[in-house]
């Protein structure tokens, strides 16, 4: 669609400046933040890189004890055979029949697929191709009874794994089947929601204004307590969320 | 000290300020102003009055530089008075005496505007023979608000009746407060259910002449 | 426009006070969602609190200061992301930008997330006229949609609903059996709205905050009903008001810790969803189109009066609610319009006008606690007052609506109170009148023991259907301080 409907900006944006009493003009002084260029954000980035680099055991413990508190299932291992024992037992306790995962690097260190297949679950990656559409994939992920995903970040502030869309990794892996796991690695963490958010930025204006077109906060398991102030576990999104954390 | 009183102060105009009458509310605060220009303290036995001089004044000449700088002036000189006590003459155990339980409710203006928080209670911890005890949800609105208490009574009823059950919860024979509104609806609400409990201003209960019981 | 019912309030609020069942529901949001904020505050200590709320409010003077600035760069880095800008100057041309978009884009079935614009514009009745079937998925907001009501509370709209209520209308509405096991509940909320997700060719969201530098919307949720509106449709909708917009992605971390302690008492939400544009090519999914509807409706006015303004800065966490006595007595419905609680009464007056929602503004006893929690430290008792002030003395008609019974009481009492003689007159003739009609046998006014039990008199029977009132007595304090205390000084 190439026109706006409604009220041209040009004429919104007046109506605000009356209000405001203002002319057309841009903040003087300007907001610092905006005036960031990729240098000064990569120079920060290094800061944060160097500062979570030299503490990364103290905030891999700080993740897990965090996550663990708003509801993940934490398990912890840098043993990867251990990691793939655990996933096994665990869709072996959950009853999955079909699982769905995203196509990230992770997997190729924790080698999924082989094992579960083994004990006759269906393990999809959901990753478009010429002999798979994204009908089909859709498909897959309703009928799936757990999703698998790494993590594009790990926050140790609020315990949060975050999850990107893009190519081999689907907005619906991680909130349509009943069950989330995440696979953090290491390398994965920040320490704060404006580490991660300095990173975001420094992608955005290094690509000259692009940073894909969704993230996603994912922090415990879906919840409500919209019926008589009451906790209730599981309304639209995973009812139990497992994170691995290896390391 | 010299404690005087001006024999023709009226109002403060706070109640034709709180429904919305700010000319007219000048009319009042112009006469105060005037009143104790040349007051060193003005003391005020009642947390929302003093909250409208100290705090309030300034909003209601905020379009008027010159009355702003009275107000500015008169506002740095007004106390209530545990405020006065405990800041400005450095008292905060005035030997008295009051036997019984007391439960200290603090209005609402006294504690968020004029941000009086412990004076009263570090007073009334010093008066011997009185037992301190808690108030349950001390710090929730008693229901009063000027007119508020006749424009919607039926809310400030339901207000006054969560504030009485929590009253009468601390087994306390005596409720203090600060502020004559506050004393009003909850003693009026207390007098209502025939209850024992006594209705008293800080400054009766630290009245050293007066017997502990009347 | 939603139903305006603010002219109601004295009489909703009447009923909805002495209703028992919201009188419980009512109880358990101090030791809910306000015990739940105090001890997240607690978490992070309060000198840490009140640092991240200055920082809030600061970030919220500025882009309101520059609102016409960031809304523009907000469009361009939106188009940039291959999404398309909307602006409606109020809620009819919002409803028909919508209507347009789903003629277009033959749109049967929509998803929609919370949204309390989507209120404001009566959003669902205009869609489902042009035939599109919407499904409120925020388990609140399809509790409701299903009983045909109006949000009861900023953040959990059902919050006056037993879970029998909600039981016997899922039986009744989804044709299941009864079951009021919240769990089971939720359960059924879930199967019901699964397949809704799926099938949707639309899903409508809110925005709690809109990022000018990245053209990103983002909103905070809990259950994943916002997740999936907003990634498995074709079509992803976001209307909001013009106030969400801040300048920098980095800015949105001090809201992501103060939005949902203030709420919810959460730490964070489960989910914090932030959408720049339609998927791109290589996605796996996602909307192929992204459309942001930004609405005006009122909000220029409150923009450009002073005293309002600051009204635009609230992040709608719902704290000012769960504190406030009156709501806490007359809840949610009671108000007439979409923000309920002391928000509300200086929102819905702002937006429906004054004189609409004169009582709005009135019914609050000024006790502060609003101001106290609000995470952007926006002061609601002063814009209570000024309000009162445009009802009482406005020049303009359509605000001022103070009636002559109120103006000739300020008139006397401003009379009375100028003059110490007329004072001294007037509580002497009160002393005698109350003595009087003490004394008449037939009269309704008694009183006993220093206290008036019983005044069937304009005004005073207000005061005393309920509560005594100290009578007046006999020498008033300046008659004291004349006869006793003057004597007092003169003899040290």
């Amino acid at each position: 669609m190439d026109r706006s409907l409604g009220v041209p900006k040009a004429e919104f944006l007046d109506s605000v400046r009356r209000s405001l009493d203002r002319k057309p003009a841009a903040p003087d002084p300007a907001y610092p933040r905006l005036l960031d260029g990729v240098s000064s954000l990569q120079e920060e980035a290094q800061r944060i890189r160097a500062r979570i680099n030299e503490n990364r055991p103290a905030l891999l413990d700080r993740f897990a004890e965090v996550a663990e508190v708003r509801g993940w299932n934490v398990h912890r291992t840098s043993d990867p055979e251990n990691a793939m024992a655990h996933i096994q037992s665990l869709a072996d306790s959950l009853g999955v029949k079909n699982a769905v995962r995203s196509d990230q690097e992770v997997f190729g260190q924790i080698l999924v697929d082989a094992p579960l297949e083994s004990t006759g679950i269906n393990v999809t990656t959901v990753s478009h191709g010429p002999d798979r559409s994204r009908e089909f994939l859709r498909s897959s992920i309703i009928a799936a009874d757990i999703g698998l995903t790494g993590a594009d970040y790990a926050v140790a502030e609020t315990g949060s794994v975050i999850v990107m869309p893009r190519k081999g990794m689907s907005r619906l892996v991680s909130v349509v089947p009943p069950v989330h796991l995440a696979l953090v690695r290491p390398e994965d963490l920040v320490e704060s929601l404006d580490d991660l958010f300095l990173l975001r930025r420094l992608e955005y204006h290094e690509k000259g204004g692009e940073m894909g077109s969704y993230l996603n906060f994912i922090t415990g398991p879906s919840r409500t307590a919209d019926i008589e102030q009451t906790l209730v576990v599981g309304v639209h999104g995973p009812k139990e969320v497992h994170l691995v954390l290896l390391g | 000290m010299d404690v005087s009183f001006q024999e023709d102060q009226t109002c403060c105009g706070q109640p034709l300020y709180n429904a919305g009458y700010s000319k007219k509310a000048r009319t009042l605060a112009r006469r105060v102003l005037d009143t104790f220009k040349d007051s060193e303290y003005v003391v005020v036995p009642s947390g929302s009055c003093a909250a409208m001089m100290r705090v309030f004044y300034l909003d209601l000449f905020r379009d008027d530089p010159k009355m702003l700088k009275q107000a500015e002036l008169l506002s740095s000189k007004v106390y209530e008075f545990s405020q006065f006590l405990t800041s400005v003459l450095g008292v905060e155990d005035t030997g008295s005496t009051y036997s019984g339980t007391a439960t200290y409710h603090p209005s609402c203006h006294l504690l968020r505007e004029m941000e009086v928080r412990d004076e009263p209670e570090t007073l009334l911890r010093s008066v011997s023979g009185l037992e301190l005890t808690d108030l349950p949800g001390a710090e929730t609105c008693c229901g009063f608000g000027g007119a508020f208490s006749i424009k919607f009574p039926h809310i400030s009823e339901g207000m006054l009746a969560d504030k009485v059950e929590n009253v009468v919860s601390t087994g306390a024979d005596t409720l203090v407060s600060c502020d004559m509104g506050c004393l009003m609806q909850i003693g009026g609400g207390l007098s209502r259910q025939d209850s024992d409990i006594k209705v008293r201003h800080l400054a009766q209960v630290l009245d050293q002449d007066q017997s502990s019981n009347s | 426009m939603a139903d305006i019912k603010t002219k109601d309030f004295s009489k909703a609020s009447a009923v909805s006070i002495l209703d028992p069942q919201l009188r419980r529901a009512l109880r358990q949001v101090g030791t809910g969602f306000d015990a739940a904020r105090r001890a997240a505050i607690d978490e992070v200590s309060p000198e840490i609190w009140d640092e991240w709320r200055e920082e809030a409010r600061r970030i919220k003077v500025h882009s309101l200061d520059h609102l016409d600035y960031y809304l523009d760069l907000l469009e361009q880095n939106v188009t940039k992301a291959g999404g398309h800008v909307h602006f409606a100057k109020d809620a009819a041309q919002a409803n028909d930008i919508m209507g347009e978009l789903v003629r277009t884009r033959n749109i049967k079935v929509a998803t929609k997330s919370k949204s309390m614009v989507s209120e404001e514009l009566s959003l669902n009745p205009a869609l489902e006229a042009q035939g599109v079937d919407v499904y409120e998925t925020d388990l609140g907001e399809y509790i409701i949609q299903l009983a045909e009501e109006t949000p009861f509370h900023l953040v959990a709209p059902a919050l006056h609903k037993t879970k029998e209520q909600v039981a016997q209308l899922f039986t009744d509405k989804l044709g299941i059996p009864y079951n009021d096991d919240i769990n089971a509940l939720a359960a059924a909320a879930r199967l019901a709205l699964r397949e809704k997700f799926i099938l949707a060719d639309l899903g409508i969201s809110g925005a709690n905050f809109l990022v000018a530098e990245t053209g990103t919307l983002v909103i905070i949720t809990n259950e994943g009903n916002g997740r999936l509106s907003t990634s498995a449709p074709r079509i992803h909708v976001g209307i909001t008001g013009m106030e969400k917009v801040i300048p920098s992605l980095q800015d949105l971390a001090v809201f992501l810790r103060l939005l949902p302690r203030s709420a919810t008492g959460q730490g964070i939400t489960s989910y914090v969803s932030m959408v720049t544009g339609p998927r791109r090519a290589d996605d796996e999914d996602g909307p192929e189109e992204f459309h942001l509807i930004i609405v005006d409706n009122g909000r220029s006015k409150m923009l450009a009066d002073p005293d309002l303004r600051e009204a635009l800065y609230c992040i709608r966490c719902g704290a000012c609610l769960n504190i406030c006595p009156v709501y806490q007595k007359v809840g949610g419905h009671a108000y007439g319009w979409v923000y309920p609680g002391p928000i509300g009464a200086i929102v819905t007056p702002s937006l429906v006008g004054l004189k609409e929602a004169q009582d709005l503004p009135q019914a609050s006893s000024l006790c502060g606690a609003c101001r106290e929690v609000c995470p952007v430290n926006i002061n609601i008792p002063r814009m209570l007052l000024h309000l009162r002030q445009k009802s009482a003395e406005s020049p303009d008609p359509s605000e001022r609506s103070a009636g002559l019974v109120p103006n000739l009481l300020a008139g006397s009492y401003t009379r009375v109170m100028r003059s110490p003689a007329l004072l001294s007159a007037s509580h002497k003739l009160g002393r005698w009148k109350q003595n009087v009609w003490a004394a008449m046998p037939f009269f309704p006014f008694s009183k006993k023991g220093g206290m008036i039990r019983k005044a069937s008199l304009p005004l005073l029977s207000r005061w005393t259907r309920m509560r005594d009132l100290p009578e007046l007595p006999k020498d008033t304090f300046r008659d004291i301080w004349k006869k006793e205390l003057s004597k007092d000084k003169e003899g040290h």
